[in-house]
Order: structure tokens, then C-alpha cells, then sequence
């Protein structure tokens, strides 16, 4: 530990120092009176000092926690000497927030371990090491401090909480292999789909004899068979806006992880690629596996700056399967993520945009030139999502505070009176 | 203590008193401004005043002195716990009782060394040179061992 006087020691030495020699001086036993006390001081607070040796160990109820939960920090101390007072401190990244006194005073006992408990209470999602702890003891009158960094790292992974969806996306196409989705092809399955003459192969099963009986010839039925989907989430990175602890990019992350969560639970696969000044992605994959691989992504996921011109050609092919729905993310605020949707667009890809409004995070000015400023600087948002709309893409917008659930149900709505031309 | 510094010597009242406020107003300046460096500097400035008050008294001992020691530490150590407790931080209760029972003994303690100061000046042990020298070499001593403690643990 490192040991850190006051400088009130030297200084009540240097008074007694001056009390008695100018007492002395001057025969004034007076002034010799004065100084005898602080003389006095200054030799307990030297003969007093004795290093704490405090050991700590920190511990953590659990390595995970879900968004808004709480999770119990566990410190024991232990000073074989004792210790007056000991300040303890468990720095907290902002992410976390401490619900109890958080640094607090303690006294140690010779050589008996204390245990502190400090909750926690975790605020917003992330990867997170708590610890170590900042200790600082202190002699009796606080003439001497012995401070050091102890207890070790825990880490802590905070999950986004997941919002319960009641539907999601259909794509445009389905993938080959089997899942939950019904397919809008015709095959074998369960969903019936429509009736056809019978054609030389087809099964006796699957005569449709009340058809076949009201018009004289063989009719089957026809089903659509379930199949799986290709999901890529596509999220926008440039740019986060935030106030008050919220922001659009927690949004994003808390859309992306229901929406994986969801598609997962359906069977089918899913991707992610974030896109932005750092490029990550996920190959599309089903399973459970896939979930947490998606989401320990998510929780390392931040804004990084970047001026890098970027496109999707920079991203692996595999990352986007043909006929994968590409779930967009985004607050439309980087021209470089506008571009790049509008090329998936152009390549052919079942694209849907969620715009994570940032209109809540923002305050317009109070003057005339930023009132005029912030209405250009929407009438530029409409108009890039009139050139996704153009282009087929439906854009909606999603506000804070609003579920997740109704973004999708206008795409949904949007989807079922505009279909976008195949090429 | 400033009141009694000045009412021992009341044509020089205004310059004691003075003196003295310039002191307190430092200390209120340390505790406002958390500057802990400046400290012993008001204690000083709060010594001087009643040095003042004793030098122009005259030559006869002021049996308050004591008094006005223990006062003077108790002074330092009560700015210098409102310093330590600048920060937020939630003492337990016998935290605050420790060190308030550690601050008491230590000024009666500093009362007694006071006292005893001026109980061994006022004893007819009698006076000349070689008391002088004793004395001065007992005060080199005091500071001496003093000034190595302080010096071992800073």
C-alpha cells in the first residue's frame, strides 16, 4: 500500500519547532506552552502510524445479468493489525449505479475479515469488469493514509432486455431448408395452398376426392411447406444519439437482441453485420449458440468515429445469402449507411428499415437559424425516405418508449399493398 | 481565544484583533476552498496574534496560555477532520466515534503538556545560566526527536 503523510504532521512540527525556539529566545514560556501541545501531536501522529496491510477479495453473485436487474458485489476485507478507518470504494463503470453508500467508512478489526455488500443495479446492457477496489485507511487522526488498488476483477456481462414480440417479418422467399415459416411456394406441407389436375407422380394421398367428384377429372391438393428463413440484422453503428441515458444505438441493441431471440425460437438462421467505423458480422447460423454468439456481439458493440467510406462489398458474400431479409437498424444519420442500404436494394435483398428515431434525443434550438436548421435537417430525413420508399424499401420510423411490436406491424401493413418488383 | 488574546491588551486591542481575523479568515478561507497546504498557516497567523498579545502585555506568565493551546489544536484538528470529510463518503457511526475520542485525548493530553510547561516555569527551581542551557538544550532535543519521527514517516 502506499503510504501518503499529512502534510499537517511536518506542519505542527515545524509550529512546535518555531513556538520553542522563539519561546526560548525570547524567555516567554508562554509561547513554549503553545508549541508543547502540537509538539505533542506531531510525535503521536509519527508514533501511531502502522501500515493497515489491508487485504480484499471481490466476488460477484453472478457473472450475468439481465438489463434493470440487480446483481450483489461481495467484498471482504481483512487487516491483521486493524484499521481506524477504511474508505472503500468499488469504482462502477456509468452502466452500473450502486444502490447503497458507495464509497463508505468502515472500521477492521485486528485480523477479523468484514464483509461488505454493495448491490448493484445494472442500468444498460454491456460488457463490464468491476473492481478492483480503491481502498484508502487511515490512522486514528487521519495523520497518515495508506491507499491501494485490491480485491481483484470481476466481470459482469449485462444482457439487453428482450421485448416479447407477437409477430415478426415474414420474408419475401424462404430458404430451402426445413422451419416454421410457411412458404408462399407450393410443396409438401400442412397449410393448404390450392388444388390442381392430377399430374402422373403425384400421390393417391393427396386427391382432393370432393373436388375430383364435383368436376369428373383427378384434382389434388397442394400445400405450402414450412420452411426456414434467412434473417440478417443489419446494424447502423456510425452515429448514436443520446440524452438523459438513452440513445439510439440501446434501442438498437435491444431491437436486434428481441428480433434474434424471436427468429432464433422460429428455426431459422440469422446474421448479424454491424455497420459502422468498426465492421463486425455474424455468418447466418440457427440455435441457441447462435443466440449468445449474437449477443456477446451486441454487448461489445459501440460507436467508434470513423471518415472511412464504406460499402457493402466490403462485407464476406456469405454474410448475405440470397434471398435473406435484411432487417435494417438504423437512425439514418450517416450518408454511408443510407448508400449502402440503397445498394442491398439495388443487389436484390428482401430490405426492410427500421429508422431508430433520434428525434426524441434531440432538442431544437431556440433561435430562429437552429429552428431553421433543425426543420431542413428533417426535411433531408424525408427525403431519403422517400428514396428508400421509391426503391421499394418500407421505412418506418420507431420512437422510444414505443414496443418494437408496432414498427413491425406497419411493415407488415406496408408489405401487404406495395410489393417490390423483382427483377 | 481571540477575544481573550485582545481583551489582555486593550490599547492594542485593533492590532490583535486584526491580526487574529486576518487568521480566522484564512481558516474560513482553508475550509471554504478545501486548501489543506494552507492550514498551518492560519493556525500560525492565530499564534502570532496572541504572541502579540503576550509580547505587549508585559513579562508577567499568562496562566491562560494553556487554555489557549489546547484551544489552537483543537482548532487545527477540528479543520483538518472537516477537510478529511470532504468527500461523500458514509462513515459508520464508530468511525466517527473513534476518531472523535482519539481528538479529545489528544487535546487534553496537549492541555496537560501545556500545562505542565507552565506548572515547571512557575516551580522556584531557581535561575541562571546553567538553567538557560538546559533548557536549550532540552528544546533542540524536543525538536531534534520530533523532527526525525516526522521525518521516518513522511
Amino acid at each position: 500500500m502506499t503510504r501518503i503523510a499529512s502534510p499537517r504532521l511536518a506542519a505542527y512540527a515545524g509550529l512546535a519547532a518555531i513556538g520553542l525556539i522563539v519561546g526560548l529566545a525570547a524567555g516567554r514560556v508562554e509561547l513554549v506552552a503553545l508549541a508543547a501541545p502540537f509538539a505533542l501531536a506531531a510525535v503521536a501522529g509519527a508514533t501511531l502510524a502502522r501500515d493497515p496491510a489491508i487485504e480484499a477479495t471481490l466476488e460477484l453473485d453472478r457473472e450475468r445479468a439481465l438489463e434493470s436487474e440487480g446483481v450483489e458485489a461481495r467484498l471482504e476485507l481483512l487487516s491483521p493489525p486493524g484499521s481506524d478507518r477504511v474508505d472503500v470504494l468499488l469504482p462502477l463503470p456509468d452502466e452500473l449505479r450502486s444502490r447503497s453508500s458507495n464509497p463508505r467508512a468502515v472500521v477492521l478489526a485486528p485480523g477479523a475479515p468484514r464483509t461488505l455488500s454493495v448491490p448493484i443495479r445494472c442500468e444498460r446492457w454491456g460488457a463490464f469488469v468491476v473492481g478492483p477496489l480503491l481502498v484508502r485507511a487511515r490512522d486514528r487522526l487521519g495523520f497518515h493514509s495508506w491507499e491501494a488498488r485490491i480485491g481483484g476483477r470481476a466481470p459482469l456481462r449485462v444482457y439487453p432486455s428482450v421485448e416479447t414480440l407477437r409477430a415478426l417479418l415474414p420474408p419475401l422467399e424462404t430458404q430451402v431448408f426445413i422451419g416454421d415459416q410457411v412458404s408462399r411456394a407450393k410443396g409438401d406441407g400442412i397449410e393448404f395452398a390450392d388444388v390442381r389436375e392430377w399430374e402422373p407422380g403425384d400421390r393417391v394421398r393427396r386427391v382432393n376426392w370432393r373436388a375430383s367428384a364435383r368436376r369428373g377429372s383427378l384434382w389434388v391438393n397442394e400445400q405450402h411447406p414450412e420452411r426456414n428463413t434467412d434473417v440478417v440484422l443489419f446494424l447502423d453503428t456510425f452515429a448514436d444519439v443520446r440524452s438523459a441515458g438513452r440513445g439510439t444505438l440501446d434501442l438498437t441493441v435491444r431491437a436486434a437482441t428481441s428480433l434474434a431471440h424471436r427468429y432464433l425460437q422460429r428455426k431459422d438462421r440469422v446474421g448479424l453485420v454491424s455497420f459502422g467505423g468498426y465492421l463486425s458480422w455474424l455468418l447466418p447460423a440457427s440455435g441457441t449458440r447462435q443466440l449468445y454468439r449474437i449477443i456477446d456481439s451486441l454487448l461489445q458493440m459501440d460507436i467508434v468515429l470513423s471518415f472511412a467510406t464504406k460499402g457493402v462489398d466490403i462485407l464476406p458474400p456469405r454474410t448475405l445469402p440470397p434471398k435473406a431479409l435484411v432487417l435494417a437498424l438504423t437512425p439514418l444519420l450517416d450518408p454511408r449507411s443510407a448508400a449502402a442500404l440503397l445498394d442491398l436494394r439495388a443487389r436484390g435483398f428482401d430490405l426492410v428499415v427500421i429508422e431508430v428515431s433520434p428525434m426524441p434525443f434531440i432538442e431544437p434550438g431556440k433561435d430562429e437559424l437552429a429552428q431553421l436548421s433543425y426543420r431542413l435537417w428533417r426535411l433531408s430525413r424525408e427525403s431519403l425516405r422517400a428514396r428508400y420508399e421509391q426503391a421499394g424499401v418500407p421505412v418506418i420510423e420507431w420512437l422510444d418508449g414505443v414496443p418494437l411490436n408496432v414498427p413491425l406491424e406497419e411493415v407488415a401493413a406496408f408489405r401487404r399493398q406495395a410489393r417490390p418488383a423483382r427483377a | 481565544m481571540l477575544a481573550y488574546a485582545a481583551a489582555r491588551v486593550p490599547p492594542f486591542a485593533a492590532l490583535v484583533a486584526a491580526i487574529g481575523v486576518f487568521g480566522a479568515l484564512l481558516l474560513v478561507f482553508v475550509l471554504v476552498r478545501h486548501a489543506d497546504d494552507l492550514l498551518p498557516w492560519a493556525l500560525a497567523v492565530l499564534a502570532v496574534a496572541y504572541a502579540v498579545s503576550l509580547f505587549v502585555h508585559g513579562s508577567a506568565v499568562d496562566e491562560g496560555a494553556p487554555l489557549v493551546a489546547a484551544g489552537l489544536l483543537l482548532c487545527g484538528e477540528l479543520a483538518a477532520w472537516s477537510l478529511d470529510e470532504r468527500h461523500a463518503i458514509a462513515a459508520e457511526r464508530d468511525v466517527v466515534l473513534r476518531r472523535g475520542l482519539a481528538l479529545g485525548a489528544l487535546v487534553l493530553a496537549g492541555l496537560g503538556a501545556a500545562v505542565a510547561v507552565i506548572a515547571f516555569a512557575a516551580s522556584p527551581a531557581g535561575g541562571g545560566l546553567a538553567w538557560t542551557a538546559l533548557g536549550a538544550v532540552a528544546a533542540v532535543l524536543v525538536v531534534g526527536t520530533v523532527a526525525e519521527l516526522v521525518r521516518r514517516t513522511a
